[in-house]
């Protein structure tokens, strides 16, 4: 069962999985044995509201990290999100072209994007923040927000 | 003697979020529904009566089936008509329409673009549906 840190700003509480690494812009990478599985955060789905469209590129595609990884619409923004990590789009979540919402019920499951091989080299992994300090990031972000 | 059929109305609940575009695009819907395509079977209800609580209002919607629009997850329209009594028809929200006519995209607050525009047309064509499937089952009860 994933366990999860959390803060809370006013009425918000953001969760951040312990069992993952995030980017600064607010991807979680998931490590598993043959790949890596990607998602967005529960801080960035609840900053960016209710997701209508989310374009994920597509199996097959080699993408280098920072490489723009999807497009997603929400009904405040369209915000375009950088890969992660370097590697090969194995899979890429189903849901998003039918119930995209599935990224804001549940993030850091359901809602994952899209599983990557690691291309091996500079993968991108050491650049990632653990937990902790995606959580300190955000919340030292979010408290100047509301400043 | 001559029967006079007093044709069944369906109450239209939009949301009343100002300042969002969703919200704008769930009331020029409404708006569309109520004052082009079906005036003759339905009648507007603004939401905000709903909260206040305004006896007129909520003796509309308790005696008339109601189809809700509403403009985000929060689901305010719905809400409020099953509180005030009423009996939710039929529920619409804005993002699930928009995903189904994804060439509509919806900008502006005080007046919608174009796609913003379209998408409000689409959102009632399909409610002005509703509202004939309504009105005709609700016109057989009546009518045994």
């Amino acid at each position: 069962m994933v366990e999860y840190l959390e803060f809370q700003i006013g009425k918000f509480i953001f969760k951040v999985a312990t069992d993952r690494l995030y980017s600064d812009e607010g991807m979680w990478v998931k490590i598993g044995k043959r790949h890596v599985e990607v998602g967005i955060t529960d801080y960035l789905q609840q900053r960016n509201g209710d997701v209508a469209f989310a374009e994920v590129k597509p199996t097959g595609t080699l993408v280098k990290l920072g490489d723009e990884l999807v497009v997603i619409e929400t009904i405040k923004v369209n915000i375009s999100l950088s890969s992660p990590v370097s590697g090969k789009v194995v899979e890429v979540n189903s849901s998003m072209e039918t119930s995209p919402e599935v990224i804001n019920q549940d993030p850091y499951g359901a809602g994952w994007l899209v599983k990557i091989d690691l291309g091996g080299g500079d993968d991108g992994l050491m650049n990632l923040l653990s937990p902790q300090e995606y959580l300190e990031k955000t919340r030292h972000e979010a408290e100047q927000e509301v400043k | 003697m001559t029967d006079i059929i007093q044709k069944p109305k369906v109450v239209i609940v939009p949301c009343s979020g100002i300042g969002k575009t969703y919200g704008t695009v769930s009331r020029e819907a409404a708006y569309n529904i109520t004052e082009d395509l079906r005036p003759e079977n339905t009648r507007l209800v603004a939401l905000s009566k709903l909260v206040l609580g305004e006896e007129e209002a909520r003796s509309v919607v308790a005696n008339h089936p109601a189809i809700t629009i509403d403009g985000c997850k929060l689901a305010c329209a719905t809400k409020m008509v099953q509180e005030s009594g009423g009996c939710v028809a039929r529920d619409y929200a804005v993002l699930d329409v928009y995903r189904r006519y994804k060439q509509f995209k919806p900008q502006g607050i005080a007046e919608l673009n174009e796609g913003g525009e379209k998408l409000a047309q689409a959102l009632a064509d399909e409610i002005a549906l509703a509202v004939d499937e309504l009105t005709s089952e609700q016109g057989e009860i009546e009518n045994g």
